[in-house]
């Protein structure tokens, strides 16, 4: 019995501001902007999304399930912004279908600079899942979906059963992105994204239909069975804000989200099941190696859109290099952590870099460095002084 | 498509940057089988042109282009002995041998005119002396030297309108039965010679814009130069503006239809031989260059303030500012006032080699203009591996996305944006890499089909 395992991501960061070398030592963040933003994706997206999967839960009567990883960053800033799309998510967690995951409370890049913050910050996390939906992950997500045989073995010592990771061509090879992998040498199960599929709806949502127009559910359904086999499980992993904000209602993504659902459904031999179903229902077909750090970021599918140049690395290099002395500035460099302020410095040029300049606060990605060296710098100031 | 071409400077004899967008628009457009007939008011002998015929307004020409047929008969092809002889060593004419001159040029080619031209009102008014309303003979006469108390002088010396008279009469004389498909004309020097030329000819006529008198001058307007500018510009039949930025000013100032104006940027030609120079950045000192015109425009005095702030940051930081104009004296006084001695140099101004030495020397390259119609002296700075810092207020800004950029007024910003870049080496290897792939792309070429629909578009 084929099956679809839909995981969407929340997340939000906090921006920094155009924080000048003159100016003197305090407010980082560009509250106007994360507060604006925070209330506009929450009203777009998060809370008629919500609301239409929510609809769907009781409709299919339980039938549907689906998958959230939501960053501490994003609680937080709905918490203080935006109260009602928190409280959407609780009631969704309520219902029982849907499944969270653990991930980094910062949506970090620490898996690949220090083992002691990863750890700390993934804790942190799971405390905040425990607190706001009652639940403690035992899946996991590393951040933008960062993953190699390396961090598999750190997600198995953390005690998680199963791990999401990108679907890349060169690592799959032969085999199917829809089968159950394991992680080299450890008992922690993997699922890979078809990046096909999720990508037809992510990026080419407008275009990936009929005679290259809009995506309807019953052409990507049938895509989909077309490529599945029996026993088959499709990793649909996207951002959530693809409903709403990146693709707006206008484009008819909330309705292709609402529907979607009752297609799959159709077929009785289809089912969705979360994470830990799909790893209770299906054994792995056996390990599958990441001898490289991959991610679904860029054409690229590694870490290039955050340490792909000079730039970036600099500035991963000092953060990581710095020890906070009290917990304020502990709770700043964890901020300053989150791996979109890195994603703001990428100077790739063609297709990339829109979606780069899409995202970034920033003029350029210079000048994302550049507030970024004159907080660093003020941290480091007001730690010595 | 044989263009006549009217332009002021050409290298390596130039003053700023017009000359050499000519060289690289005139090549690039020749290498698309454009035949362009380029004609200046002086032409000194060393001039290297291969791709055009190349003649100053008497047809004394320079370059293997030129053969007996391109040369109005009892002249020598090249006489470079003649031609060297300064232009403003000729004898002047006052305004009524200019006109004189004028009509009388113009009544020689009248015979040859078709009937329908002849018979055109706009015809007659040259005869006048006059087009299109404007006076030619007052609007070219010099403007009396302003005395506003605070040391200002008139930018341009008195003689540069005799030059233009001069030009404008040499020109009417010499090409108004010459064959070609339009007139291309550079800048306000060769309007009154282009617009004449497009009366008596009938022919179409197409006005380059690399700046205008509101960019160079600021609140101090020549009121002369600006209205040469908008008759010229009124009277053309398409324009082309080297930015955005001056296709706005030109709609702003000018009350120009936006239909008939044309954005074309500048392009660059790549550098070969930067790995020589590059080795010799063996300065114990950071190094932040100023290259240009010492003028209003320019924004020397900005430069100075920006420098102010960072000194007490960068201790090891050398300020060039290299140029020469009318505001040197002051912003070395300025200099001098705020104690900046120690880190400040003056080099006068630089050509060939060793401007060419200092753009490498150079860490930075800071073009703080407070109105810049392109300012292709950033592409030339990329092209020596030199990262660049530029004002928004310029045309290439509009260009070039691997660039600082700040407001010029915003002189907190433009010395936050140097700090970090000497600050931090990885910035400034970042910009680089990333600018000269940009800057290739930025290529004549480009600009030469452009403009080549502009051709086309005219002529239907």
């Amino acid at each position: 019995m084929p099956s679809v395992c839909a995981y969407f991501q929340v997340h939000q960061p906090y921006r920094l501001r155009p924080f000048s070398f003159f100016d003197k030592s305090g407010d980082y963040f560009n509250n106007a902007l994360n507060r604006e933003v925070m209330q506009r994706v929450a009203a777009r997206c998060y809370i008629p999304a919500n609301q239409a999967l929510l609809k769907i839960i009781k409709a299919t009567r339980g039938t549907f399930k689906v998958t959230f990883s939501i960053t501490g960053t994003a609680i937080e800033q709905m918490r203080e912004y935006a109260p009602e799309a928190l409280k959407s998510f609780q009631e969704l967690a309520r219902t029982g279908c849907v499944e969270f995951l653990g991930e980094t409370y910062h949506h970090s890049l620490a898996s690949l600079y220090s083992p002691t913050e990863f750890r700390e910050q993934v804790l942190l996390h799971q405390d905040l899942m425990q607190t706001e939906f009652r639940c403690r992950p035992r899946i996991f997500r590393n951040t933008e979906l960062i993953f190699s045989d390396s961090i598999g073995a750190a997600i198995s010592d953390l005690g998680f059963k199963a791990v999401l990771a990108e679907g890349v061509d060169e690592i799959l090879g032969w085999r199917s992105p829809n089968s159950v992998y394991r992680v080299v040498g450890r008992d922690v199960a993997l699922l890979t994204k078809n990046y096909a599929l999720s990508d037809d709806i992510a990026f080419r949502f407008a275009t990936s239909g009929e005679h290259g127009g809009t995506l309807t559910p019953e052409s990507f359904v049938a895509r989909m069975r077309e490529r599945a086999q029996s026993d088959d499980v499709v990793g649909i992993f996207l951002d959530y804000e693809t409903f709403g904000e990146h693709h707006r209602e206008e484009s008819g993504i909330l309705r292709f989200l609402a529907e979607l659902p009752a297609c799959v459904l159709a077929d009785s031999s289809w089912k969705f099941l979360t994470p830990s179903e799909v790893i209770q229902q299906h054994k792995s077909v056996g390990e599958l190696s990441y001898p490289r750090h991959t991610s679904w970021a860029d054409c690229e599918r590694d870490l290039s859109a955050w340490r792909g140049n000079e730039i970036q690395r600099k500035a991963l290099d000092a953060i990581y290099a710095y020890t906070p002395d009290t917990e304020e500035r502990r709770q700043v460099w964890r901020k300053l952590q989150t791996s979109d302020h890195f994603y703001y410095m990428a100077t790739k040029e063609a297709a990339d870099s829109a979606v780069h300049s899409y995202f970034s606060p920033f003029e350029s990605p210079y000048e994302a460095f550049i507030a970024f060296a004159n907080v660093a710098r003020d941290l480091g100031a007001a730690q010595r002084s | 498509m044989k263009i006549l071409m009217l332009g002021w400077e050409y290298p390596p004899h130039i003053a700023g940057g017009l000359g050499t967008a000519c060289q690289g628009l005139t090549s690039a457009l020749a290498d698309q089988g454009i035949s362009i007939h380029f004609v200046v008011p002086q032409i000194y002998g060393d001039e290297k042109v291969e791709h055009m015929v190349f003649t100053d307004s008497a047809r004394r020409g320079v370059g293997p282009r030129i053969d007996s047929s391109e040369v109005a008969s009892g002249e020598t092809a090249i006489d470079v002995e003649v031609s060297r002889v300064p232009a403003f060593l000729t004898p002047y004419w006052n305004p009524s041998q200019f006109k004189e001159a004028v009509v009388s040029a113009t009544k020689r080619q009248w015979a040859s005119l078709p009937r329908a031209i002849r018979e055109e009102p706009v015809a007659r008014a040259l005869i006048d002396g006059e087009v299109f309303g404007v006076d030619l003979v007052s609007a070219l006469a010099p403007e009396q030297p302003r005395s506003n108390g605070n040391g200002s002088r008139a930018r341009y010396a008195p003689d540069i309108f005799k030059e233009v008279e001069r030009f404008t009469a040499d020109v009417i004389a010499r090409f108004s039965s010459e064959s070609f498909d339009i007139i291309h004309a550079h800048d306000w020097m060769t309007f009154p010679a282009a617009v004449a030329l497009a009366q008596t000819t009938g022919k179409p006529l197409v006005i380059h814009v690399h700046s205008l008198e509101h960019d160079r001058s600021g609140l101090f307007l020549n009121s002369s130069i600006n209205e040469i500018e908008n008759f010229g510009l009124s009277a053309a039949d398409r324009i082309i503006a080297v930015s955005h930025y001056t296709k706005r000013s030109i709609e702003k100032h000018h009350n120009i239809s936006a239909n008939k104006i044309f954005v074309v940027h500048n392009g660059v030609y790549p550098r070969g031989a930067v790995t020589d120079y590059r080795l010799k950045k063996t300065w114990p000192r950071h190094v932040v260059l100023f290259l240009g015109r010492v003028t209003f425009q320019k924004g020397p005095d900005y430069f100075v303030e920006i420098a102010s702030r960072v000194i007490p940051h960068v201790p090891d930081v050398l300020f060039v500012l290299a140029g020469s104009g009318d505001m040197l004296p002051a912003v070395m006084d300025q200099v001098r006032g705020m104690k900046l001695d120690n880190h400040f140099l003056f080099p006068g101004f630089l050509q060939g080699e060793e401007l060419e030495e200092m753009f490498s020397i150079a860490d930075l390259y800071v073009m703080p203009s407070v109105s810049e119609p392109f300012g292709i002296t950033a592409l030339e700075a990329i092209s020596f591996d030199t990262p660049v810092i530029i004002s928004k207020q310029s045309g290439v800004a509009e260009v070039l996305r691997h660039a600082l950029k700040a407001d010029f007024w915003d002189i907190e910003r433009m010395a936050d944006l140097i700090i970090n870049s000497l600050l931090h080496e990885e910035l400034r290897n970042e910009m680089v890499l990333m600018a000269r792939e940009e800057v290739r792309r930025l290529h004549w070429d480009a600009a030469a089909l452009k403009t080549i629909e502009v051709y086309q578009d005219v002529i239907v």
